[in-house]
């Protein structure tokens, strides 16, 4: 392994000092740790190099190396190398530890890796009885991020339609990730794991974010409240559950307490099948009484599969 | 592909050397401490920077790095005096955490500034555009303090299996969040065993005045549920849009073709798979399992019963 550090840290160093592109050729017969190899094993080297250097953020670009575009060479930017200095001070950092320790981003843990890059923080173990993971934290949604930060569009695949949007944010709540953004016209919501073929524009700054645009009033807290439908729905629930109704409800609804502790309740709703959905996980405690539409929707839905 | 281990210790490398420059001085101690090293690998990182440089590779232009008594020190290497940007998923990774953690409303103030700063280096100034939330109900505040103290609890819960309520005295140990559902885990002393409980379904928390001691479990956010041996087990075909349940519980995938996602589901309750199916409709449909099968029919006719349509 050391060899292989030795040889990036001599080919980096050359990079970030040389101000100006240097061809493959350059590299190979200037940085220690290439001039032996052939032919062959000099490209394999190489790419895989390339291929490290970028992993870790290193933003290598392929650049002219004469006006006349005739050949091209790598570069460096020590610029765009340098993270900016966000002036954490070591309470700070510590904190950031403490927070990556107890909330993990789906399977992957880079928190020690992005820490070291901020100054390091001594890393103790949180002690805290608390644990929260935030849903896979996918490649796909360091691509959207990307894309919110840098305001270039985003394009993937979604329920079978290749989608164009100005991503203006992301939300992560109920366990999903969403994207907020607009495709056309329209503002949306995406649920980011039904996103394939994630991509990003080209062109950096290709939008504005509306003023005073908030991502969050786009996603709403129940699922039954994310829809284009309005209705409001008459529900009775048994006394067994109505406690639990009453904590999902919350503020959401109006509700009647009837007198064998049952309690009827009216629950506007956005989504349909979301919310028969909610329903039908209170097996026979809870009755959907109004409109009648839905009800007859309910029960067909569990008719259906018999 | 250069191994992942490769890749993180020159990261490192290149994260010490820029924090060593600035801080000319620091001792071995605070460097490891700083970043995980112990002494040797970081006399051994050292040894390897020591040795590279630029084109020439005489002295003067190779780098200077050793440890002097207690003292590193590093000369000669000012072209690393910065350290490599956050890529996206590493900005995310730290904001979204540090962002979960303060919607909990437990975050120590230094977090709040640290969000805050981070978030001006990485996105400008615009705090609007990411949001995390966790969504904390209620009873989980109480929760982290019982467990913090040892104090045992005793809970009515619903299962959300059965149906069934029932009063349990619980020496609570974590409580996480996995799937925008929170959970607690601990040691019910009315089973006499390890449990998870859904912490939207205690109806009830109260301290009982006993406690218990406090050990350091790992505070992993994963239900970790192992099929046991009394388990009804059943295979399940999933269409389009039901696809999620894969992801969502702990299944065992068979086959994935044009027929569907056929997964074996275990659960230690019939009507866990039962509810579940009734709830997808047709985008899910019932391969095998007598069992399941049982309880799905009853469930669908206590449904229909209530809606006066006669099974």
């Amino acid at each position: 392994m050391h060899k292989v550090i030795e040889r990036i840290l001599n080919l980096l160093a050359f990079l970030l000092t040389t101000g100006k592109p240097v061809t493959a050729d350059e590299i190979r017969t200037t940085v220690a740790g290439y001039d032996q190899a052939t032919d062959d094993a000099f490209h394999r080297m190489f790419e895989r190099d390339k291929d490290l250097l970028r992993r870790l953020g290193i933003p290598l670009e392929l650049a002219p190396t004469d006006g006349w575009q005739v050949e091209h060479g790598y570069v460096v930017d020590p610029d765009t190398y340098a993270l900016p200095d966000p002036g954490l001070t070591d309470d700070e950092r510590a904190a950031l530890w403490l927070a990556a320790e107890v909330v993990r981003l789906g399977g992957q843990v880079a928190a020690p890796d992005a820490l070291f890059k901020l100054g390091g923080a001594p890393m103790t173990a949180s002690g805290e009885p608390l644990a929260a993971s935030l849903t896979e934290g996918s490649d796909d949604l360091g691509t959207a991020f990307l894309a919110v930060v840098e305001r270039r569009q985003l394009l993937f695949d979604y329920r079978e339609k290749a989608r164009r949007v100005d991503p203006y944010g992301l939300v992560h709540r109920r366990g999903h990730w969403y994207l907020v953004g607009a495709e056309g016209e329209t503002t949306k919501v995406f649920r980011m794991d039904k996103a394939t073929r994630v991509d990003v524009g080209d062109d950096v700054d290709a939008f504005d974010r509306p003023t005073g645009f908030r991502a969050a009033d786009f996603i709403p807290e129940t699922p039954w409240e994310a829809g284009a439908d309005e209705m409001v729905a008459k529900v009775r629930f048994g006394p067994t559950m109505a406690w639990w109704a009453r904590r999902q409800i919350g503020n959401r609804g109006s509700l009647h307490e009837d007198s064998d502790g049952g309690i009827e309740a009216m629950i506007p709703v956005a989504n349909p099948e979301a919310f028969i959905g909610w329903l039908l996980s209170f097996d026979d405690n809870a009755e959907l009484l109004e409109p009648p539409e839905l009800r007859q929707r309910l029960v067909d839905r569990v008719a259906e599969g018999r | 592909m250069t191994s992942p281990k490769t890749a993180k210790r020159l990261n490192r490398i290149l994260a010490m050397l820029p924090w060593v420059i600035a801080n000319a001085g620091a001792s071995v101690d605070e460097v490891c401490e700083r970043f995980g090293y112990t002494r040797r690998d970081l006399a051994a990182d050292l040894d390897l920077v020591f040795v590279c440089g630029l084109p020439g590779y005489g002295p003067g232009d190779l780098m200077v790095a050793y440890i002097d008594e207690d003292e590193v020190v590093v000369e000669l290497a000012d072209y690393f005096a910065n350290p490599i940007r956050l890529t996206p998923p590493e900005a995310l990774s730290l904001l979204a955490s540090g962002m979960a953690l303060m919607s909990t409303g437990q975050a120590p103030p230094a977090l709040e500034t640290a969000v805050k700063k981070l978030q001006t280096a990485v996105m400008g100034v615009d705090d609007e555009a990411l949001v995390v939330d966790l969504a904390e109900p209620p009873l989980v505040a109480e929760l982290r303090n019982a467990a913090t103290n040892g104090e045992v609890v005793r809970i009515v819960y619903t299962a959300l299996a059965s149906g069934k309520t029932s009063e349990r005295d619980v020496e609570p140990w974590v409580v996480f969040t996995t799937m925008g559902n929170w959970y607690l885990r601990g040691r019910c002393r009315s089973a006499q065993a390890e449990r998870v409980f859904r912490v939207d379904r205690i109806r009830e928390l109260a301290t009982t005045g006993e406690s218990f001691e406090v050990i350091e479990h790992s505070a992993s956010p994963e239900i970790g549920y192992t099929p046991g041996e009394e388990d009804v087990r059943a295979l399940i075909r999933l269409h389009d849009y039901a696809r999620w349940v894969a992801d969502y519980y702990p299944v065992e995938i068979v086959s994935d073709d044009e027929s569907g996602l056929t997964v074996r589901f275990s659960a230690s309750d019939a009507s866990v798979v039962a509810r579940l199916l009734l709830r997808l409709g047709e985008s899910a449909e019932l391969v095998k399992g007598a069992e399941v099968h049982e309880a799905l029919e009853d469930m669908r006719a206590r449904v229909l019963a209530r809606y006066g349509v006669i099974a």
